[in-house]
């Protein structure tokens, strides 16, 4: 198994800053959904460089993005499946940790 | 070209890939004031590639991707090494030439584009590393330079051969140890950047990847000088993580290391008078433009 960078939608919100998608070595993989305001991880495409990690805890001061094991995510985002479709994104199912699920 | 041409027929739309569809439908081809802030919103020129996770090369081709003024109507041509990787997955035609030949390639490709597009601007961008731009092609990319043909030269240097496990280059510093260069480098780094302007460049620009805006900026002028002056070059440093022995997080910080004051890669600029003036006034038409937009 592998880890990959994910977005904690409740914290980034808060200031929809876009740092991490400016810095991001891989095309198209941390994507940003402008009604929700948050950034989120396509998770097929990213190579967990960790580079978005120490971009928001350092740059942008939210800590809102971790690496996480790939089967600890419930509804992973892919771009292969799902394709390049801002109109889908605000009613899509979120990508979340399974360990949120029972709180 | 333009963005009418890669439209789908109506009666293809179901077998197209996706990644097709997306191209078509999200990319920004054809969109005059395209750049670095359309990126989280639109499809990018460059996809999934096989770049090492966290090489700078690979941010440097997404800003670069995000910065050419027109996609639709450019053609790059690439070189062997890491960047040839790259070029499958670029959504802007490209021409793979042999190792060192980039800028002799970029040549007749330039004045052909000429001879059939006549009424048309086509952009020509060689972009390769430094083994190619300034060991193995420096003949080619030199001579080029004298001729004054009206095409971008970018060079992504990592200061060695990447693509083939670390060996010494033209652009490596003094002093360094590589992999498969054990005995550390005896000659300074080449001072390509001020060959270029001797060379007949008119538009000359040294930095790293690590700030987008001044990528965009730096991107568009040479392009845009390239077409109307003369050659321009644009050396980009994109630290080889893997071989400088670096974590895949640590690139951006390499970076902005090299780009310190005193540092070797330290943001400078040359611009011929000529060329400054073209872009001055292109600067004034479009801020008339703006005005007239707004008293509108
Ligand atoms: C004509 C020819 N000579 C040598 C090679 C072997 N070769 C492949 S990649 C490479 C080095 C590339 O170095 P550079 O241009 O700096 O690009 P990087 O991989 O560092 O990005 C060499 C020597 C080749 N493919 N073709
Ligand atoms: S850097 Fe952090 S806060 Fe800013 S958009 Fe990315 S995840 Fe959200
Ligand atoms: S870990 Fe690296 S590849 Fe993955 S989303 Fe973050 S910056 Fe992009
Ligand atoms: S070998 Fe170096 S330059 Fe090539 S992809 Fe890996 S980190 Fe990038
Ligand atoms: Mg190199």
């Amino acid at each position: 198994m592998y880890l990959v960078a994910h977005v904690d939608t409740s914290i980034c919100a808060e200031t929809a800053c876009k740092l991490c998608t400016q810095f991001c070595p891989e095309a198209n993989t941390i994507l940003y959904d402008n009604e929700k305001k948050t950034a989120f991880i396509a998770t097929d495409r990213c190579k967990a460089c960790e580079i978005c990690v120490s971009i928001c805890d350092n740059m942008a001061k939210h800590s809102a993005i971790k690496m996480i094991m790939i089967t600890d995510i419930e509804n992973p985002f892919e771009l292969s499946k799902s394709g390049f479709r801002p109109a889908e994104w605000n009613s899509m199912v979120r990508p979340k940790l399974i360990s949120e699920k029972e709180s | 070209m333009g963005r009418e041409k890669i439209q789908i027929n109506e009666e293809f739309w179901d077998i197209m890939p996706d990644d097709y569809k997306d191209l078509v439908n999200h990319s920004t081809y054809g969109k005059t004031d395209r750049g670095w802030k359309d990126v989280g919103s639109s499809t990018e020129l460059i996809a999934e590639h096989s770049l090492c996770a966290g090489c700078p090369e690979s941010i440097a081709f997404r800003h670069i991707m995000a910065s050419m003024p027109s996609p639709e109507d450019t053609v790059m041509v690439g070189s062997t090494g890491c960047t040839s990787l790259v070029f499958p997955m670029v959504a802007v035609h490209n021409i793979h030439s042999l190792f060192g030949n980039q800028n002799a390639v970029a040549t007749g490709l330039k004045r052909a584009l000429n001879v059939r597009f006549p009424n048309k601007n086509k952009d020509v961008i060689v972009l390769a590393g430094d083994g190619a731009t300034v060991d193995i092609g420096l003949d080619m990319t030199l001579q080029s330079w004298f001729r004054g043909e009206r095409f971008t030269t970018i060079c992504f240097d990592n200061e060695l051969y990447a693509n083939t496990g670390g060996q010494e280059s033209g652009l490596m510093q003094k002093g360094f140890v590589a992999k498969m260069a054990p005995v550390g480098k005896k000659f300074e780094k080449v001072r390509l950047p001020e060959i270029a302007r001797e060379s007949g460049c008119a538009y000359v620009a040294v930095l790293t990847t690590s700030k987008p805006s001044l990528v965009e900026r730096v991107v568009r002028q040479a392009v845009l000088i390239a077409r109307e002056i003369g050659p321009t070059y644009l050396q980009i440093y994109t630290p080889c993580i893997l071989e400088i022995g670096k974590q895949s997080m640590e690139g951006l910080q390499e970076m902005r290391d090299a780009e310190a004051a005193g540092e070797r890669f330290k943001f400078r600029e040359f611009i011929t008078p000529e060329a400054q003036a073209f872009i001055d006034d292109m600067a004034a038409k479009k801020k008339a433009e703006k005005l007239a937009s707004a008293a509108n």
